[in-house]
């Protein structure tokens, strides 16, 4: 497939929805999401290997879109302790409206590491199957079981210390 | 908190990833099949497709972001438009580009015309019967029409397996009326050697393309056209 302006502007159009709906459930805004899919597609233009290379289009678009994310999340994070914006406590999931578990959810995966923050929104927020996240990771299925272990623990401390 | 049931934790029995590889016409046809009939009979997850194709009609109808918006189609695909097709040549086997209707643009129907652009290494030229072509080369398509129809590029390979070239979703999609409109995406020709023939489909609909590519597949160049589009077949002989 050659991938010139052209081409990336109808792949926008075919396959933009991809990037634009999973954005909206990692970022929680709007705006950051829509800002998401134009720097994703932007990104194709600077580099249209990037996909060639990928051998799925779909595959591609969830990998950029969850690295994107997974980055403004950490940065979102990192600016609001610069500027010592308080970060709600932890409260019991009961008790805790479903937009604010929601940003919990998002807080947390700012904490984790990259690759197991990733394994967690494939495996639980797009519900993929273990060789699913290994193919979008380039990992074995048992690492996979790895990386979902070891999150449910950073998640559980990081719950306790909030 | 659970992480399996967080407020953004998926609830549809088949992934996120695994619909919308359906949905884009990524998945192998027995496949495809099975996450239809599964969508059709599971709730969740014809709510999720649902969601899904939403979205979708939303990016559509959004403008382009200015960094993909190209200069206006011109009337001609000029040489240098060609050329940035950007695409190196690795090529050894020569292929012969045949036009069943000895026509240079491929004419059916009131103005409705199907031509085909060949770069090989840097030379961009326009196909014509009998010119030779290497696998490699890239191709791309330019298509005229008077008033705007929903075009899809059709293939059977040697084997008699048949794919879609363009659009890469499931269906046709619309090219607006004007004279050799570039289609959005080229291709590069594979090394398989035989005869390659090509169906290009101009409808007034958007038609579904999995039961032509099945239909066409089976019944190879005898497959019927919807009745809602004209077709324009083209052969290719490697050899």
């Amino acid at each position: 497939m050659i991938l010139d302006a052209s081409a990336i502007a109808g792949l926008y159009r075919s396959h933009g929805h991809i990037v634009l709906r999973r954005a909206r459930t990692l970022l929680g805004s709007e705006a950051d999401a829509r800002e998401a899919l134009q720097e994703i597609f932007a990104a194709l233009i600077r580099n249209p290997d990037a996909v060639r290379s990928a051998g799925s289009i779909v595959g591609w678009l969830y990998q950029a879109t969850t690295h994107h994310c997974l980055n403004q999340l950490r940065k979102a994070r990192t600016g609001a302790r610069v500027l010592e914006l308080n970060v709600r406590p932890g409260m019991p999931e009961s008790g805790r409206p479903r937009g604010e578990a929601a940003a919990e959810v998002r807080r947390l995966l700012a904490l984790l590491p990259e690759e197991v923050a990733a394994a967690v929104v494939y495996h639980h927020l797009d519900g993929m199957t273990h060789a699913e996240v290994a193919e979008l990771l380039g990992c074995s299925r048992r690492q996979v079981g790895y990386l979902l272990e070891r999150a449910q623990g950073l998640w559980d401390r990081a719950e306790q210390s909030a | 908190m659970n992480l399996a049931t967080t407020p953004l934790s998926w609830n549809s029995c088949l992934s996120a990833l695994r619909l919308d590889r359906w949905m884009m016409g990524e998945l192998a046809s027995t496949d495809a099949e099975s996450v239809g009939a599964h969508v059709a009979a599971c709730a969740a997850c014809s709510t999720a497709v649902a969601g899904m194709r939403g979205v979708r009609e939303e990016v559509r109808a959004l403008p382009l972001p200015t960094v993909l918006v190209r200069p206006p189609v011109r009337r001609r695909l000029p040489r240098p438009a060609v050329a940035g097709l950007g695409l190196t040549l690795a090529a050894s086997l020569l292929l012969v580009v045949r036009s069943e209707v000895g026509d240079r643009e491929r004419r059916k129907g009131p103005g409705v015309a199907l031509a085909m652009y060949v770069q090989h290494g840097t030379e961009v030229r326009r196909a014509a019967p009998g010119e030779t072509v290497s696998p490699g080369d890239a191709i791309r398509f330019a298509v005229s029409t008077p008033v705007p129809a929903f075009v899809a590029v059709l293939s059977l390979d040697p084997s008699g397996r048949a794919s879609v070239y363009f659009p890469p979703g499931p269906r046709a999609v619309q090219v607006p009326a004007g004279t050799e409109v570039p289609l959005p995406l080229g291709t590069r020709l594979d090394e398989t050697t035989g005869e390659e023939r090509l169906l290009g489909l101009f409808c007034t609909t958007p038609v579904e393309l999995e039961p032509i590519r099945l239909a066409l597949q089976q019944a190879q160049d005898g497959a019927p056209l919807p009745t809602d589009c004209q077709g324009l077949r083209w052969s290719f002989v490697k050899r």
